[in-house]
Protein backbone atom coordinates (compact mmCIF):
# COMPACT_ATOMS: atom_id res chain seq x y z
CA UNK A 1 0.00 0.00 0.00
CA UNK A 2 1.51 3.39 -0.94
CA UNK A 3 2.35 5.86 1.81
CA UNK A 4 -0.02 8.83 2.23
CA UNK A 5 1.34 12.32 1.55
CA UNK A 6 1.60 14.51 4.69
CA UNK A 7 -1.00 16.97 3.41
CA UNK A 8 -4.58 16.29 2.41
CA UNK A 9 -5.27 17.34 -1.19
CA UNK A 10 -8.41 19.05 -2.51
CA UNK A 11 -9.18 15.96 -4.61
CA UNK A 12 -9.00 13.83 -1.48
CA UNK A 13 -11.42 16.15 0.34
CA UNK A 14 -13.85 15.94 -2.59
CA UNK A 15 -13.62 12.16 -2.63
CA UNK A 16 -14.13 11.89 1.14
CA UNK A 17 -17.15 14.23 0.95
CA UNK A 18 -18.62 12.15 -1.88
CA UNK A 19 -18.21 8.93 0.07
CA UNK A 20 -19.73 10.48 3.20
CA UNK A 21 -22.64 11.96 1.22
CA UNK A 22 -21.88 15.44 2.54
CA UNK A 23 -22.49 18.37 0.20
CA UNK A 24 -19.59 20.69 0.94
CA UNK A 25 -19.77 23.85 -1.23
CA UNK A 26 -16.85 24.33 -3.60
CA UNK A 27 -15.90 27.65 -2.01
CA UNK A 28 -15.44 25.94 1.36
CA UNK A 29 -13.39 22.99 0.17
CA UNK A 30 -10.04 24.63 0.79
CA UNK A 31 -11.13 25.59 4.33
CA UNK A 32 -12.11 21.98 5.02
CA UNK A 33 -8.86 20.79 3.48
CA UNK A 34 -7.04 23.01 6.00
CA UNK A 35 -8.92 21.47 8.95
CA UNK A 36 -8.21 17.95 7.76
CA UNK A 37 -4.55 18.62 6.94
CA UNK A 38 -3.74 20.16 10.32
CA UNK A 39 -5.54 17.51 12.30
CA UNK A 40 -4.16 14.58 10.31
CA UNK A 41 -0.55 15.72 10.09
CA UNK A 42 0.51 14.05 13.38
CA UNK A 43 -1.43 10.93 12.46
CA UNK A 44 0.18 10.65 9.05
CA UNK A 45 3.57 11.10 10.70
CA UNK A 46 2.80 8.30 13.16
CA UNK A 47 4.31 4.85 12.96
CA UNK A 48 1.22 3.02 14.12
CA UNK A 49 3.35 0.05 15.19
CA UNK A 50 5.19 2.20 17.72
CA UNK A 51 2.15 3.40 19.67
CA UNK A 52 0.33 1.38 22.28
CA UNK A 53 -3.30 0.48 21.75
CA UNK A 54 -5.92 2.61 23.42
CA UNK A 55 -6.77 1.78 27.03
CA UNK A 56 -9.65 -0.66 27.57
CA UNK A 57 -13.00 0.77 26.57
CA UNK A 58 -14.65 -0.80 29.61
CA UNK A 59 -13.31 -0.41 33.12
CA UNK A 60 -15.03 -2.28 35.93
CA UNK A 61 -14.91 -1.07 39.50
CA UNK A 62 -15.78 -3.96 41.80
CA UNK A 63 -17.39 -1.82 44.51
CA UNK A 64 -19.49 0.30 42.20
CA UNK A 65 -20.48 -2.41 39.75
CA UNK A 66 -21.53 -4.76 42.52
CA UNK A 67 -24.16 -2.16 43.44
CA UNK A 68 -25.34 -1.95 39.83
CA UNK A 69 -23.77 1.47 39.21
CA UNK A 70 -21.43 2.39 36.41
CA UNK A 71 -18.34 4.50 36.51
CA UNK A 72 -15.99 5.37 33.74
CA UNK A 73 -12.35 6.20 34.23
CA UNK A 74 -11.48 9.82 34.56
CA UNK B 1 -16.64 52.35 47.29
CA UNK B 2 -18.03 53.87 44.07
CA UNK B 3 -20.74 52.10 42.07
CA UNK B 4 -18.18 51.43 39.34
CA UNK B 5 -15.82 49.79 41.85
CA UNK B 6 -18.61 47.82 43.48
CA UNK B 7 -19.59 46.13 40.23
CA UNK B 8 -16.06 44.68 40.12
CA UNK B 9 -16.07 43.42 43.73
CA UNK B 10 -15.07 39.83 44.44
CA UNK B 11 -17.10 37.09 46.14
CA UNK B 12 -15.33 37.33 49.52
CA UNK B 13 -15.74 41.11 49.63
CA UNK B 14 -19.41 41.01 48.61
CA UNK B 15 -20.17 38.25 51.11
CA UNK B 16 -18.70 40.43 53.87
CA UNK B 17 -20.76 43.44 52.78
CA UNK B 18 -23.92 41.30 52.70
CA UNK B 19 -23.33 39.75 56.12
CA UNK B 20 -22.53 43.09 57.74
CA UNK B 21 -25.72 44.54 56.18
CA UNK B 22 -23.69 47.22 54.41
CA UNK B 23 -25.16 46.13 51.10
CA UNK B 24 -28.21 44.03 50.23
CA UNK B 25 -28.39 41.43 47.43
CA UNK B 26 -31.54 43.08 46.02
CA UNK B 27 -29.88 46.51 45.74
CA UNK B 28 -26.75 44.95 44.30
CA UNK B 29 -28.65 42.88 41.72
CA UNK B 30 -30.68 45.98 40.80
CA UNK B 31 -27.47 47.98 40.21
CA UNK B 32 -26.01 45.24 38.01
CA UNK B 33 -29.25 44.91 36.02
CA UNK B 34 -29.15 48.66 35.41
CA UNK B 35 -25.52 48.41 34.31
CA UNK B 36 -26.39 45.56 31.94
CA UNK B 37 -29.20 47.63 30.45
CA UNK B 38 -26.79 50.49 29.76
CA UNK B 39 -23.65 48.70 28.63
CA UNK B 40 -24.89 45.53 27.00
CA UNK B 41 -26.49 47.41 24.11
CA UNK B 42 -22.93 47.69 22.84
CA UNK B 43 -21.32 44.55 24.24
CA UNK B 44 -24.01 41.93 23.35
CA UNK B 45 -22.84 39.66 26.18
CA UNK B 46 -26.36 38.68 27.25
CA UNK B 47 -28.83 36.70 25.15
CA UNK B 48 -31.47 36.78 27.86
CA UNK B 49 -31.62 38.97 30.96
CA UNK B 50 -33.70 37.34 33.70
CA UNK B 51 -34.43 40.46 35.75
CA UNK B 52 -37.47 39.12 37.59
CA UNK B 53 -35.70 35.90 38.40
CA UNK B 54 -32.66 37.84 39.62
CA UNK B 55 -34.72 39.92 42.01
CA UNK B 56 -36.58 36.84 43.30
CA UNK B 57 -33.26 35.05 43.90
CA UNK B 58 -31.89 38.17 45.60
CA UNK B 59 -34.91 38.41 47.90
CA UNK B 60 -34.46 34.73 48.82
CA UNK B 61 -30.78 35.51 49.56
CA UNK B 62 -31.79 38.37 51.85
CA UNK B 63 -34.09 36.00 53.73
CA UNK B 64 -31.26 33.48 54.11
CA UNK B 65 -28.91 36.22 55.32
CA UNK B 66 -31.50 37.40 57.83
CA UNK B 67 -31.91 33.81 59.07
CA UNK B 68 -28.16 33.56 59.47
CA UNK B 69 -27.81 30.49 57.24
CA UNK B 70 -26.10 32.12 54.28
CA UNK B 71 -23.18 30.42 52.53
CA UNK B 72 -20.28 32.12 50.74
CA UNK B 73 -22.23 32.32 47.46
CA UNK B 74 -25.51 33.59 48.91
CA UNK B 75 -26.64 36.67 47.03
CA UNK B 76 -23.71 36.61 44.57
CA UNK B 77 -24.84 37.37 41.00
CA UNK B 78 -24.12 34.85 38.26
CA UNK B 79 -24.89 34.54 34.56
CA UNK B 80 -24.71 31.27 32.64
CA UNK B 81 -23.28 30.52 29.24
CA UNK B 82 -26.31 29.84 27.06
CA UNK B 83 -25.22 26.24 26.63
CA UNK B 84 -26.36 25.38 30.18
CA UNK B 85 -29.99 24.23 30.39
CA UNK B 86 -32.11 26.47 32.60
CA UNK B 87 -35.63 25.47 33.59
CA UNK B 88 -38.25 27.70 31.99
CA UNK B 89 -35.60 29.97 30.43
CA UNK B 90 -34.67 29.57 26.77
CA UNK B 91 -31.31 27.99 26.12
CA UNK B 92 -30.15 28.72 22.60
CA UNK B 93 -26.57 27.40 22.40
CA UNK B 94 -26.08 30.57 20.32
CA UNK B 95 -27.85 28.81 17.47
CA UNK B 96 -30.88 29.27 15.26
CA UNK B 97 -31.56 25.55 15.70
CA UNK B 98 -32.24 25.93 19.44
CA UNK B 99 -33.34 29.57 19.37
CA UNK B 100 -36.69 28.76 20.99
CA UNK B 101 -35.73 25.80 23.22
CA UNK B 102 -37.02 26.17 26.76
CA UNK B 103 -35.69 23.31 28.93
CA UNK B 104 -37.94 21.79 31.57
CA UNK B 105 -35.09 21.22 34.03
CA UNK B 106 -31.93 22.97 35.20
CA UNK B 107 -28.65 21.29 34.34
CA UNK B 108 -26.67 20.01 37.33
CA UNK B 109 -24.27 22.98 37.51
CA UNK B 110 -27.07 25.54 37.51
CA UNK B 111 -29.00 23.55 40.11
CA UNK B 112 -25.91 23.43 42.37
CA UNK B 113 -25.11 27.14 42.14
CA UNK B 114 -28.72 28.18 42.59
CA UNK B 115 -28.93 25.88 45.62
CA UNK B 116 -25.84 27.67 46.96
CA UNK B 117 -27.83 30.91 46.86
CA UNK B 118 -26.51 32.58 43.71
CA UNK B 119 -28.60 35.18 41.92
CA UNK B 120 -29.28 34.44 38.24
CA UNK B 121 -28.89 37.57 36.11
CA UNK B 122 -29.40 35.82 32.79
CA UNK B 123 -27.88 33.81 29.95
CA UNK B 124 -24.72 34.77 28.09
CA UNK B 125 -24.07 34.41 24.38
CA UNK B 126 -21.89 31.54 23.25
CA UNK B 127 -20.35 31.01 19.86
CA UNK B 128 -22.84 28.90 17.90
CA UNK B 129 -22.91 25.41 19.44
CA UNK B 130 -19.69 26.38 21.26
CA UNK B 131 -17.82 26.11 17.96
CA UNK B 132 -18.93 28.56 15.28
CA UNK B 133 -18.59 32.31 15.09
CA UNK B 134 -21.60 34.57 14.61
CA UNK B 135 -21.11 35.95 11.13
CA UNK B 136 -23.08 39.09 10.14
CA UNK B 137 -26.74 38.18 9.68
CA UNK B 138 -26.67 35.45 12.34
CA UNK B 139 -29.72 35.08 14.59
CA UNK B 140 -27.65 36.40 17.51
CA UNK B 141 -25.05 39.19 17.31
CA UNK B 142 -21.57 38.35 18.63
CA UNK B 143 -20.34 39.64 21.99
CA UNK B 144 -17.63 42.30 21.77
CA UNK B 145 -14.46 42.69 23.77
CA UNK B 146 -14.82 45.44 26.44
CA UNK B 147 -11.12 46.27 26.06
CA UNK B 148 -11.62 47.12 22.40
CA UNK B 149 -14.99 46.72 20.73
CA UNK B 150 -13.40 45.94 17.36
CA UNK B 151 -11.83 42.80 18.80
CA UNK B 152 -13.40 39.45 19.65
CA UNK B 153 -13.77 38.50 23.32
CA UNK B 154 -12.65 34.96 22.47
CA UNK B 155 -14.88 31.94 22.39
CA UNK B 156 -16.82 30.01 22.69
CA UNK B 157 -17.73 31.41 26.15
CA UNK B 158 -17.67 34.86 24.58
CA UNK B 159 -20.51 36.42 26.57
CA UNK B 160 -19.03 35.14 29.83
CA UNK B 161 -15.65 36.76 29.10
CA UNK B 162 -17.18 40.07 28.00
CA UNK B 163 -19.68 40.28 30.88
CA UNK B 164 -17.05 39.60 33.54
CA UNK B 165 -14.57 42.09 32.10
CA UNK B 166 -17.24 44.79 31.91
CA UNK B 167 -18.55 44.22 35.44
CA UNK B 168 -21.90 42.87 34.22
CA UNK B 169 -21.79 39.83 36.52
CA UNK B 170 -19.62 38.52 39.36
CA UNK B 171 -19.46 34.90 38.31
CA UNK B 172 -20.13 32.86 35.21
CA UNK B 173 -19.90 29.35 33.87
CA UNK B 174 -18.16 28.44 30.65
CA UNK B 175 -17.51 25.23 28.78
CA UNK B 176 -14.14 24.21 27.41
CA UNK B 177 -13.60 21.64 24.64
CA UNK B 178 -10.47 23.13 23.11
CA UNK B 179 -10.03 26.26 25.22
CA UNK B 180 -13.47 27.88 25.38
CA UNK B 181 -13.13 28.87 29.05
CA UNK B 182 -9.46 29.85 28.89
CA UNK B 183 -9.55 31.65 25.53
CA UNK B 184 -12.15 34.25 26.57
CA UNK B 185 -10.40 34.52 29.95
CA UNK B 186 -7.15 35.32 28.13
CA UNK B 187 -8.68 37.79 25.68
CA UNK B 188 -10.80 39.61 28.29
CA UNK B 189 -8.28 39.76 31.16
CA UNK B 190 -10.22 37.56 33.57
CA UNK B 191 -9.80 34.14 35.25
CA UNK B 192 -11.09 30.87 33.81
CA UNK B 193 -10.71 27.40 35.29
CA UNK B 194 -11.06 24.24 33.26
CA UNK B 195 -11.26 21.62 36.01
CA UNK B 196 -10.13 18.00 35.71
CA UNK B 197 -12.21 15.92 33.28
CA UNK B 198 -14.98 14.43 35.42
CA UNK B 199 -14.68 16.95 38.27
CA UNK B 200 -17.66 19.14 37.30
CA UNK B 201 -20.82 17.71 35.75
CA UNK B 202 -21.71 18.29 32.11
CA UNK B 203 -25.22 16.87 32.45
CA UNK B 204 -27.68 19.24 30.81
CA UNK B 205 -24.99 21.21 28.98
CA UNK B 206 -25.20 21.03 25.17
CA UNK B 207 -22.49 18.67 23.90
CA UNK B 208 -19.73 19.54 21.48
CA UNK B 209 -17.28 16.64 21.84
CA UNK B 210 -17.97 14.47 24.85
CA UNK B 211 -14.49 13.10 25.46
CA UNK B 212 -13.06 16.65 25.43
CA UNK B 213 -15.92 18.72 26.91
CA UNK B 214 -15.36 20.28 30.33
CA UNK B 215 -17.48 22.69 32.35
CA UNK B 216 -16.09 25.18 34.84
CA UNK B 217 -16.15 28.58 36.51
CA UNK B 218 -15.15 31.92 35.04
CA UNK B 219 -14.63 34.93 37.30
CA UNK B 220 -12.29 37.87 37.82
CA UNK B 221 -9.88 36.07 40.14
CA UNK B 222 -8.53 32.65 41.04
CA UNK B 223 -10.13 33.06 44.46
CA UNK B 224 -13.59 33.58 42.98
CA UNK B 225 -13.08 30.49 40.79
CA UNK B 226 -12.25 28.55 43.98
CA UNK B 227 -15.46 29.69 45.66
CA UNK B 228 -17.53 28.59 42.69
CA UNK B 229 -15.69 25.31 42.14
CA UNK B 230 -16.41 24.38 45.77
CA UNK B 231 -20.13 24.44 45.03
CA UNK B 232 -19.85 22.85 41.57
CA UNK B 233 -17.51 19.89 42.17
CA UNK B 234 -18.69 16.43 43.05
CA UNK B 235 -20.06 13.26 41.54
CA UNK B 236 -23.15 13.46 39.34
CA UNK B 237 -24.69 10.17 38.20
CA UNK B 238 -26.31 12.03 35.29
CA UNK B 239 -22.88 12.58 33.66
CA UNK B 240 -21.29 9.27 32.62
CA UNK B 241 -17.79 10.79 32.91
CA UNK B 242 -18.38 12.22 36.37
CA UNK B 243 -15.70 11.16 38.85
CA UNK B 244 -16.25 9.79 42.34
CA UNK B 245 -13.02 11.33 43.59
CA UNK B 246 -13.61 13.16 46.91
CA UNK B 247 -13.92 16.93 46.62
CA UNK B 248 -11.03 18.88 48.16
CA UNK B 249 -11.40 22.06 50.20
CA UNK B 250 -10.30 24.59 47.59
CA UNK B 251 -10.24 27.52 49.98
CA UNK B 252 -8.49 25.93 52.97
CA UNK B 253 -4.97 26.33 51.65
CA UNK B 254 -5.56 29.06 49.08
CA UNK B 255 -3.34 31.45 51.03
CA UNK B 256 -0.58 28.83 51.32
CA UNK B 257 1.72 30.51 48.79
CA UNK B 258 4.15 28.86 46.41
CA UNK B 259 7.29 28.61 48.52
CA UNK B 260 9.03 25.34 47.65
CA UNK B 261 6.54 24.47 44.94
CA UNK B 262 8.05 23.07 41.72
CA UNK B 263 6.91 24.89 38.57
CA UNK B 264 7.68 23.40 35.14
CA UNK B 265 7.79 25.57 32.02
CA UNK B 266 6.97 23.47 28.95
CA UNK B 267 9.25 25.03 26.33
CA UNK B 268 8.57 22.72 23.39
CA UNK B 269 5.37 23.18 21.35
CA UNK B 270 3.82 25.88 23.59
CA UNK B 271 6.10 28.70 22.40
CA UNK B 272 5.77 28.05 18.68
CA UNK B 273 4.02 30.96 16.89
CA UNK B 274 3.58 32.84 20.20
CA UNK B 275 3.94 36.61 19.81
CA UNK B 276 6.95 38.25 21.53
CA UNK B 277 4.79 40.44 23.83
CA UNK B 278 2.96 37.36 25.10
CA UNK B 279 6.26 35.58 25.71
CA UNK B 280 7.67 38.60 27.55
CA UNK B 281 4.59 38.85 29.80
CA UNK B 282 4.79 35.10 30.42
CA UNK B 283 8.45 35.32 31.44
CA UNK B 284 7.64 38.14 33.86
CA UNK B 285 4.84 36.03 35.38
CA UNK B 286 7.14 33.04 35.79
CA UNK B 287 9.78 35.35 37.29
CA UNK B 288 7.19 36.51 39.79
CA UNK B 289 6.45 32.92 40.82
CA UNK B 290 10.20 32.47 41.34
CA UNK B 291 10.40 35.60 43.49
CA UNK B 292 7.51 34.24 45.56
CA UNK B 293 9.58 31.16 46.37
CA UNK B 294 8.69 28.61 43.70
CA UNK B 295 11.41 26.57 42.03
CA UNK B 296 11.07 27.12 38.29
CA UNK B 297 12.62 24.88 35.66
CA UNK B 298 12.11 23.92 32.04
CA UNK B 299 10.51 20.56 31.26
CA UNK B 300 9.67 18.69 28.07
CA UNK B 301 6.73 16.58 26.99
CA UNK B 302 8.03 14.62 23.98
CA UNK B 303 4.71 13.71 22.34
CA UNK B 304 3.16 17.18 22.67
CA UNK B 305 3.83 17.94 19.00
CA UNK B 306 1.10 15.43 18.18
CA UNK B 307 -1.44 17.54 20.08
CA UNK B 308 -3.12 19.04 16.96
CA UNK B 309 -4.52 15.56 16.30
CA UNK B 310 -7.06 16.32 19.03
CA UNK B 311 -9.04 18.12 16.31
CA UNK B 312 -9.75 14.72 14.73
CA UNK B 313 -11.46 13.69 17.96
CA UNK B 314 -13.27 17.01 18.41
CA UNK B 315 -14.53 17.24 14.83
CA UNK B 316 -15.53 13.57 14.56
CA UNK B 317 -17.46 13.62 17.83
CA UNK B 318 -19.10 16.97 16.99
CA UNK B 319 -20.21 15.55 13.64
CA UNK B 320 -21.58 12.43 15.35
CA UNK B 321 -23.62 14.65 17.67
CA UNK B 322 -24.94 16.95 14.92
CA UNK B 323 -25.19 14.57 11.96
CA UNK B 324 -28.96 14.18 11.80
CA UNK B 325 -29.61 17.95 11.97
CA UNK B 326 -26.78 18.69 9.54
CA UNK B 327 -28.31 16.39 6.95
CA UNK B 328 -31.95 17.36 7.55
CA UNK B 329 -31.76 21.08 8.42
CA UNK B 330 -28.37 22.38 7.27
CA UNK B 331 -29.83 25.85 6.66
CA UNK B 332 -30.20 26.29 10.43
CA UNK B 333 -26.43 26.23 10.93
CA UNK B 334 -24.36 29.35 10.43
CA UNK B 335 -21.96 29.59 7.50
CA UNK B 336 -18.57 28.00 8.10
CA UNK B 337 -19.79 26.20 11.27
CA UNK B 338 -21.77 23.91 8.97
CA UNK B 339 -18.65 23.04 6.99
CA UNK B 340 -16.53 22.79 10.12
CA UNK B 341 -18.95 20.19 11.48
CA UNK B 342 -19.14 18.40 8.13
CA UNK B 343 -15.35 18.16 8.12
CA UNK B 344 -15.77 15.84 11.09
CA UNK B 345 -17.73 13.45 8.88
CA UNK B 346 -14.78 13.09 6.52
CA UNK B 347 -12.42 11.28 8.87
CA UNK B 348 -11.96 7.53 8.59
CA UNK B 349 -12.51 5.25 11.57
CA UNK B 350 -8.81 4.38 11.78
CA UNK B 351 -7.89 8.09 11.94
CA UNK B 352 -10.15 8.63 14.96
CA UNK B 353 -8.61 5.56 16.62
CA UNK B 354 -5.06 6.76 15.92
CA UNK B 355 -5.93 10.15 17.39
CA UNK B 356 -7.10 8.44 20.57
CA UNK B 357 -3.86 6.42 20.68
CA UNK B 358 -1.83 9.62 20.36
CA UNK B 359 -3.97 11.11 23.08
CA UNK B 360 -3.03 8.24 25.41
CA UNK B 361 0.63 8.84 24.66
CA UNK B 362 0.34 12.59 25.37
CA UNK B 363 -1.50 11.84 28.62
CA UNK B 364 1.18 9.39 29.73
CA UNK B 365 4.06 11.72 28.85
CA UNK B 366 2.39 14.66 30.62
CA UNK B 367 1.68 12.55 33.72
CA UNK B 368 5.34 11.52 33.80
CA UNK B 369 6.43 15.17 33.59
CA UNK B 370 4.08 16.03 36.45
CA UNK B 371 5.91 13.53 38.69
CA UNK B 372 8.91 15.85 38.67
CA UNK B 373 7.06 19.16 39.08
CA UNK B 374 3.86 20.23 40.84
CA UNK B 375 2.40 22.42 38.11
CA UNK B 376 3.07 23.27 34.48
CA UNK B 377 2.90 26.82 33.13
CA UNK B 378 2.46 27.86 29.50
CA UNK B 379 1.16 30.87 27.54
CA UNK B 380 -2.63 30.54 27.17
CA UNK B 381 -3.02 32.08 23.73
CA UNK B 382 -0.59 32.92 20.97
CA UNK B 383 -1.28 36.65 21.29
CA UNK B 384 -3.98 39.12 22.30
CA UNK B 385 -7.55 39.05 20.95
CA UNK B 386 -7.65 39.39 17.15
CA UNK B 387 -10.01 41.90 15.51
CA UNK B 388 -13.37 40.81 14.09
CA UNK B 389 -12.24 41.70 10.57
CA UNK B 390 -9.65 38.91 10.76
CA UNK B 391 -11.78 36.13 12.25
CA UNK B 392 -14.81 36.93 10.11
CA UNK B 393 -12.87 35.98 7.01
CA UNK B 394 -14.57 32.70 6.02
CA UNK B 395 -11.14 31.25 5.25
CA UNK B 396 -9.73 32.10 8.69
CA UNK B 397 -8.13 28.81 9.73
CA UNK B 398 -7.98 27.14 13.12
CA UNK B 399 -5.05 28.73 14.88
CA UNK B 400 -2.52 26.49 16.60
CA UNK B 401 -3.87 25.88 20.11
CA UNK B 402 -1.99 25.99 23.40
CA UNK B 403 -5.20 25.09 25.22
CA UNK B 404 -6.27 21.91 23.42
CA UNK B 405 -3.47 19.80 24.97
CA UNK B 406 -5.13 20.19 28.37
CA UNK B 407 -8.47 18.99 27.01
CA UNK B 408 -6.62 16.00 25.57
CA UNK B 409 -5.01 15.26 28.94
CA UNK B 410 -8.03 16.32 31.01
CA UNK B 411 -5.77 18.14 33.48
CA UNK B 412 -7.03 21.06 35.58
CA UNK B 413 -5.89 24.34 34.02
CA UNK B 414 -6.38 27.92 35.13
CA UNK B 415 -5.92 30.93 32.84
CA UNK B 416 -4.97 34.26 34.43
CA UNK B 417 -3.98 37.70 33.09
CA UNK B 418 -0.25 38.50 32.87
CA UNK B 419 -0.30 42.02 31.46
CA UNK B 420 -1.25 43.95 28.35
CA UNK B 421 -0.12 44.29 24.77
CA UNK B 422 1.06 47.65 23.47
CA UNK B 423 -2.41 47.90 21.90
CA UNK B 424 -4.01 47.68 25.36
CA UNK B 425 -5.34 44.14 25.11
CA UNK B 426 -4.96 41.53 27.90
CA UNK B 427 -2.35 38.74 27.83
CA UNK B 428 -2.51 35.51 29.79
CA UNK B 429 -0.77 32.40 31.06
CA UNK B 430 -2.17 29.05 32.13
CA UNK B 431 -1.32 26.91 35.16
CA UNK B 432 -1.96 23.17 34.88
CA UNK B 433 -1.84 20.58 37.64
CA UNK B 434 -2.20 16.90 38.34
CA UNK B 435 -5.61 15.23 37.99
CA UNK B 436 -8.00 16.50 40.69
CA UNK B 437 -5.37 18.83 42.11
CA UNK B 438 -7.32 22.01 41.42
CA UNK B 439 -6.38 23.12 44.95
CA UNK B 440 -2.70 23.52 44.01
CA UNK B 441 -3.50 25.16 40.67
CA UNK B 442 -5.75 27.69 42.41
CA UNK B 443 -3.21 28.26 45.16
CA UNK B 444 -0.51 29.13 42.62
CA UNK B 445 -2.94 31.40 40.78
CA UNK B 446 -4.03 33.15 43.95
CA UNK B 447 -0.44 33.70 45.08
CA UNK B 448 0.35 35.24 41.69
CA UNK B 449 -2.68 37.50 41.84
CA UNK B 450 -1.84 38.67 45.37
CA UNK B 451 1.51 39.82 44.00
CA UNK B 452 0.22 41.43 40.79
CA UNK B 453 -2.64 43.71 39.85
CA UNK B 454 -3.39 42.77 36.24
CA UNK B 455 -6.75 41.34 37.31
CA UNK B 456 -7.65 44.69 38.91
CA UNK B 457 -7.27 46.70 35.68
CA UNK B 458 -10.60 47.71 34.14
CA UNK B 459 -11.58 48.17 30.49
CA UNK B 460 -12.69 51.59 29.20
CA UNK B 461 -16.43 51.06 29.64
CA UNK B 462 -18.55 53.34 31.84
CA UNK B 463 -22.19 53.01 32.80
Amino acid sequence: MPELPPDVTLDEVKERARLAGLPIPLERLSLVRGFLSNALKPIRALDSRAVRTVEPAVIFHAEVDAKGGAESGS
Amino acid sequence: MSADELCYAGIRELGGLFRRRELGPVDYATDLLRRIETLDKTLNAYVTVTAERALADARAAETALARGDAGPLTGIPIAYKDLYATRGIRTTAGSALLADWVPDADCTCVARLQRAGMVMLGKLITHEFAFGIQFPGHRFPPARNPWNLDHIPGGSSSGSGAALAAGLTVGSLGSDTGGSIRGPAAFCGIAGLKPTYGRVSRAGVVTLSWTLDHTGPMARSAEDCAFMLQALAGHDPADPASARQPVADYLANLEGGVKGLRVGVVRDYFFEQVEPETVAAFERAVGELGRLGATVRDVTIPSMHAAPSFMVILLAEAFAYHERDLRERPELYGPVLREKLMAGGLFRADEYVQAQRLRSQIREDTARTLQAVDVLVTPTALGPAPPFRVVLDPDFPFAKSNMGPFNVTGLPTLALPTGFSTTGLPLSFQISGRPFDEATVLRVGHAYQRATDWHRRRPPVRA
